[in-house]
């Protein structure tokens, strides 16, 4: 199938004999087509093509002045980015962003290590665990979002009851700017961490026992087992395991504006959340779509580079 | 603009007297109602089948919750769906709407006698809510003022009141406060009596609807504009120093009042408080009172109600309105029926029989007010000074806004700040930084 798609269009042409000939003999060239292919193909080139025009829409609609409830929708270029990025809330909205996306991913992943690792001990309290752990990853995130709302309630959450019977706190969490961030990195990292653990226990699995073993011979501890032998070989899945949870993290929603909304004052104010607010709250539907086309490029450059580091370290453990 | 409103008013009593119109003209035809999942909306439930028996027209009500309904519903009229009839709304949302010929102006229905029942009495709904709904559209902006079309029908609406648990100020020999100094003085002795109260409930969250209770209540009696003129051109007035003077002293108030979760608190958590007896006094809608004070309730008859905090040196109040109204799709493809239905569902007999249930309340028609049977029900003890308290207020009731497209933006923008100043930013420095902002978005 695949070579037969590429043949799908072929061009051939004859060497020209002189370079005055070339832009004639181009014209010239048998241009054969395989139409069956084509059409075979055609659903998904369509899909595809809907999806970016989906997408170069959204591009327009931020080169525009577009505003919900308003008739008159005028182009202008690029204002939307230059009014955001004199603004000092956009750059600070673009700090949070990356702020809780990278901090959520390594806490994410070296906690999720952790666990896989105990799950792979075969430890009897371990294998009960198991389906506990990850009934944070199949609650819908806006429940996750109410139900720490009310856990970390200053007054009357369950969080700062725990801790005063430790003579710690009150704390503030999501109710103070200096906290609020924080507090929404561990709700995220809470949801999202039985996924990395998952991830990362699959890897372990397929580790075989005879390299522990002749580790073991070779008089390796354990920890320098796991360091030296266990960790490289399941880094590419801890990697490809954070390039899915940074493009979510990067564009998480739900959890942010269902918490604190962006505040107290801008203090968790994600693009995502202000973009929403921007458009849907302001109705200012063209300064809504800039933000979040910035908020795809630092996806872009964020999962790019994720996934160069997935293949270099992929390339040196095969 | 009470001229100009009088004016309309008096053309639509009249054309609408002229002639008997017939309720089954649009028989057999089914409207989809949209609106907030409330009990106002429960009130109007509840009498469908009224509606649905003296029309033969099918009404199908798609409720959603609070926090999705309002962006579904900007989504389903900016897009023209005719999906959606009847829609309720506030004023607010409304403003943002009208540009883009999303909400049909209703002038044309009430002035026809084939639509409107010579009954229906439109000049009985209060003067405040009538002039709050009536506008013109002058170069994609608001103009209030004569000529003006009636944009929504008012359904119920909310004015904002301090209203208090009596058995806590009474237990601390509390008196009810009056302005913010007060309030904060006596915040002060409540937190000191019992730490474990919260002294007073206020919305907080990151939205306007947290500016539109109890802070520009209260703003406007320290003299504070949303919008003023300023050498023939259009300027905020959050910057000015009668609003430094008001933002010092609410700050200082809800810095000494409000529960710690001021920033995530929302009027679910204001009505939480104050029904479980956590929170000893809240500036909301006045309703939020009333609701828990209904026999049955855990607060029943705990709850009494004062009007708003004013200034220290204001002679009198002010209070800010909500009102829930019922507006029609200008993409509905029934309009007629729709019509019928708004009209039959702001009637007077709707408006009362939702009241005495109790839960169409504040009930919009000063009719309603002079029913032996509402102010039999609004004044059995378990609702304490309800009745007194909301004709006090109401004669300083009013919308506090400017109305203006474009409105969400600069108040969310003021919702924002409001929290960055109680979380200890400057008071003068953010003001002005938020009048820059708001400067900037015109």
């Amino acid at each position: 199938m695949t070579s037969h798609v590429s043949k799908v269009v072929s061009l051939r042409s004859e060497a020209p004999s002189a370079p005055t000939f070339q832009a004639a003999e181009t014209e010239n060239a048998e241009r054969k087509v395989d139409w069956v292919s084509l059409l075979v193909i055609a659903p998904a080139i369509l899909i595809l093509l809907g999806f970016l025009a989906l997408f170069f829409y959204g591009v327009y609609q931020s080169l525009t002045d577009m505003r919900l409830g308003r008739p008159v929708v005028r182009f202008v270029g690029f204002a939307n980015y230059i009014a955001l990025m004199k603004t000092s809330d956009f750059w600070n909205s673009v700090r949070v962003t990356v702020v809780y996306a990278l901090s959520t991913v390594f806490i994410e992943a070296l906690i999720g290590l952790a666990i896989a690792k105990l799950f792979a001990t075969g430890v009897t309290l371990a294998r009960w665990l198991r389906p506990f752990i990850l009934l944070p990853l199949v609650l819908p995130p806006m429940s996750v979002a109410l139900m720490w709302t009310t856990m970390m309630n200053p007054q009357s959450g369950i969080l700062n009851y725990f801790f005063s019977l430790v003579g710690m706190g009150p704390f503030s969490w999501i109710s103070s700017p200096t906290t609020a961030l924080i507090s929404i990195i561990l709700i995220d990292v809470w949801t999202y961490t039985p996924f990395f653990a998952l991830i990362i226990f699959a890897g372990l699995q397929g580790i075989t026992d005879d390299l522990r073993e002749a580790a073991r011979i070779n008089g390796a501890r354990s920890w320098a087992t796991f360091i030296n032998i266990e960790l490289p070989l399941v880094a590419p899945y801890i990697l490809i395991a954070a390039v899915f949870r940074l493009i979510e993290s990067f564009n998480q929603f739900d959890i942010i504006f269902g918490t604190t909304q962006g505040g107290p004052g801008n203090s968790t104010s994600a693009l995502s959340v202000q973009a929403y607010i921007s458009a849907f709250q302001n109705l200012t539907f063209g300064r809504g779509a800039a933000m979040m086309v910035v908020n795809w490029l630092i996806v872009l450059i964020g999962a790019t580079l994720m996934v160069r580091a997935w293949q270099a370290v992929r390339r040196r453990v095969n | 603009m009470g001229t100009a409103l009088l004016a309309t008013s008096v053309a639509v009593a009249n054309s609408a007297a002229a002639a008997e119109m017939n309720w089954r003209q649009f028989e057999g035809t089914t409207i989809t109602w949209a609106y907030d999942i409330h009990p106002y909306a429960d009130a109007l439930s509840a009498e469908l089948p009224e509606f649905e028996k003296l029309t033969g027209i099918k009404v199908t009500p798609e409720l959603y919750p609070d926090d999705s309904y309002w962006s579904k519903m900007t989504i389903q009229l900016t897009t023209k769906s005719p999906a959606w009839d009847v829609f309720g709304t506030g004023i607010q949302p409304a403003w943002d709407l009208a540009p883009s010929g999303a909400i049909e102006p209703l002038n044309k229905y009430l002035n026809d006698p084939t639509l409107t029942d010579a009954s229906y009495d439109y000049n009985d709904f209060f003067p405040a809510l009538r002039s709050a709904l009536t506008w013109k559209m002058e170069d994609g902006q608001i103009a209030p003022g004569e000529g003006g079309e009636v944009w929504a029908i008012p359904h119920a609406f909310e004015n904002i009141q301090l209203f208090y648990r009596k058995d806590i100020l009474d237990n601390y020999q509390i008196a009810v406060p009056t302005t913010p100094p007060e309030m904060a003085a006596a915040c002060e002795k409540l937190k000191a009596a019992d730490p474990k109260i919260t002294p007073l409930g206020v919305r907080g969250v990151r939205f306007w609807s947290s500016i539109h209770t109890a802070a520009v209540s209260i703003a406007q009696s320290y003299g504070v504009k949303d919008w003023v003129m300023k050498d023939g051109k259009l300027d905020t007035g959050l910057d000015s120093p009668e609003s430094i003077a008001f933002h010092k002293d609410y700050v200082d108030m809800i810095k000494k009042c409000a529960a710690p979760s001021f920033a995530n608190d929302n009027w679910y958590q204001v009505v939480d408080g104050i029904s479980s007896g956590r929170t000893a006094m809240a500036i909301d809608s006045n309703m939020f009172g009333f609701w828990n004070d209904v026999k049955g309730q855990p607060a029943s008859g705990k709850i009494a109600f004062a009007p708003p905090l004013h200034a220290p040196n204001a002679k009198s109040f002010n209070s800010n309105i909500w009102i829930w109204s019922l507006a029609m799709n200008a993409a509905s493809e029934k309009k007629g029926a729709a019509w019928l239905f708004m009209q039959w569902a702001t009637s007077k007999k709707v408006t009362l029989a939702g009241a005495v249930t109790g839960k169409l309340v504040n009930p919009p028609r000063t009719s309603t007010w002079a029913d032996k049977a509402w102010i039999d029900y609004a004044s059995q003890p378990e609702f304490n000074n309800f009745v007194e308290s909301f004709k006090t207020t109401q004669d300083q009731a009013a919308l506090a806004f400017t109305p203006r497209v474009g409105f969400g933006e600069a108040m969310n923008a003021w919702a924002v700040a409001m929290q960055k100043m109680v979380n200890g930013d400057d008071v003068e420095t953010t003001l002005h930084a938020l009048a820059e902002e708001v400067r900037a978005g015109l």
